[in-house]
């Protein structure tokens, strides 16, 4: 195939479905052109660490170095995509055109969203937004000696669904090690109905949550924080006071104009075919990642599998996203558990253990190198061995009911 | 069309199991206005408990909870916001 047959792909955003499907493409098939307003990849699960356990800040790369030789990089922030006219503009006034998109643009945090949460965030810190904000929430609870915390999602979408237990499992795991359980009032405030929103982990996590003593207030959608009194209000009338509020922001997608504008929800996640992720009415644009308004787990895993059936549509082969999720769950005291579904499979009611645990631990490590996607092989193998329904018909969960 | 009749948003949760339609419908709630009507389509049956619990907890009405043969319809009233 000569260099003219070349299929033009531009990839907008810079993180892990970004760049693995970048890596994924066969260079004698495509001209990849990766767009990103960034240089700086950020593993983003290692906030949670940096927050809680005062973990090793250095968790960026540059973007140039994790993609393949024959992958261009552009650092530039993308402003509109119009996918009637099959153009990319950017905040650089660059103009680029290409045969298929592929949206991977994540999303961000926007604690304005919520009165009395900017302010909150700006002094206590978050662990989803990057890591200052998470060497904030170490500050805090280092200089922590008593009263109350308050840790929870405000809003219902969350990045990463299983990171508020997380959070407050190990900033209790913490303040026992300091000797201050006694002193210090744990509440866990979610706006569902339970304290994991899928009933079969819930089965597991609330026992934990209760074991460890940490109080949980159900349907607590935030409406508002009153720095002032160090009140938080939820929408349904209930009020909860802090002295140290670990509160993770609401979730949008990038600041991007889209030709339709129909293809952006009301929170900005682009509008995406739960198979095919393609985005609506669009044959040559494809979502994938965060960004998407996909009914499953806002998780690398989903980006990373969902990279891999539209490297395998753009090669012309069949393939279909599944709605797999594969989330592990750190439970503290060296305990962890995964969160595993799909849009048709339940979630599992996945035991609890120290190899889980283990194996979160792992992938911190092997994730740069799983980028290049020459790990594929063996993460095909695990995640079939994992597949919820054939973990289910084994029975291999039963036991732990 | 009625033109007496309330606003309706409509919420696709088919599908959806983690975290689930109660993810949608508490979305839709932060939107919603006194008066307003939301109808949630899910295919997980543990919609009907938890949008249950949820009207119990936030004070508004169930119109409606319907099996159909390719999911679960549920129309709820915001009477308090």
């Amino acid at each position: 195939m000569g260099v003219l047959a070349m299929k033009r792909i531009l990839i907008v955003g810079g993180g892990t479905g970004a760049t693995m499907l970048a890596n994924m493409l066969d260079k004698r098939r495509f001209d990849v052109t990766v767009l990103s307003k960034s240089r700086a990849h950020v593993f983003q699960p290692a906030f949670l660490y940096v927050a809680f356990k005062h973990g090793n800040p250095n968790i960026v790369r540059d973007e140039r170095r994790l993609l393949a030789r024959h992958v261009r990089f552009v650092e530039d922030a993308v402003t509109r995509i119009d996918l009637e006219a099959h153009t990319v503009t950017t905040a650089g006034d660059a103009r680029y055109e290409y045969d298929a998109v592929v949206v991977a643009t994540g999303v961000t945090t926007d604690p304005s969203q919520i009165p009395g949460l900017t302010e909150v965030n700006a002094q206590f810190g978050d662990y989803h937004t990057n890591v200052v904000q998470a060497q904030k929430v170490w500050a805090a609870l280092d200089s922590f000696r008593s009263g109350t915390i308050v840790l929870g999602q405000s809003t219902p979408i969350i990045k990463c669904p299983p990171s508020p237990v997380e959070g407050i499992l190990l900033a209790e795991e913490l303040i026992r090690r300091r000797g201050l359980r006694q002193k210090t009032r744990l509440v866990f405030i979610t706006p569902f109905p339970r304290a994991y929103p899928a009933e079969p982990m819930n089965e597991i996590v609330e026992p934990v949550l209760r074991s460890r003593g940490i109080e949980t207030m159900t349907f607590f959608d935030v409406d508002r924080i009153d720095p002032e009194t160090r009140t938080i209000s939820s929408i349904a009338g209930d009020e909860i006071q802090y002295d140290l509020p670990i509160i993770i922001p609401p979730f949008v997608g990038a600041e991007i104009a889209y030709e339709p504008a129909s293809v952006l929800d009301a929170n900005r996640f682009v509008v995406t075919d739960k198979q095919s992720l393609r985005i609506k009415g669009f044959d040559d644009a494809f979502a994938i990642g965060d960004a998407t308004n996909l009914p499953t787990s806002k998780a690398g895993v989903g980006a990373h599998l969902e990279a891999k059936v539209v490297a395998r549509l753009l090669e012309g082969a069949p393939a279909e996203f599944h709605g797999r999720t594969h989330c592990p769950m750190d439970l503290a005291y060296g305990l962890g558990t995964f969160v595993i579904g799909s849009y048709t499979a339940p979630v599992l009611k996945y035991p609890p253990n120290r190899l889980n645990h283990l194996m979160k631990a792992m992938m911190g490590h092997i994730y740069w190198v799983s980028l290049r996607g020459t790990l594929e092989p063996v993460f095909d193998w695990y995640f079939a061995r994992t597949d919820p329904d054939k973990v289910r018909q084994a029975g291999e969960v039963a036991g732990h009911a | 069309m009625d033109a007496t009749a309330a606003p309706r948003t409509q919420v696709d949760s088919r599908g959806s199991s983690c975290p689930g339609p109660i993810t949608d419908l508490a979305m839709a709630y932060r939107r919603a206005k006194v008066g307003d009507e939301i109808e949630l389509w899910a295919t997980d049956p543990g919609v009907k408990p938890d949008v249950r619990a949820w009207a119990a907890k936030t004070r508004n009405e169930i119109v409606s909870i319907e099996d159909q043969p390719d999911k679960i319809v549920v129309i709820v009233r915001i009477v308090r916001r």
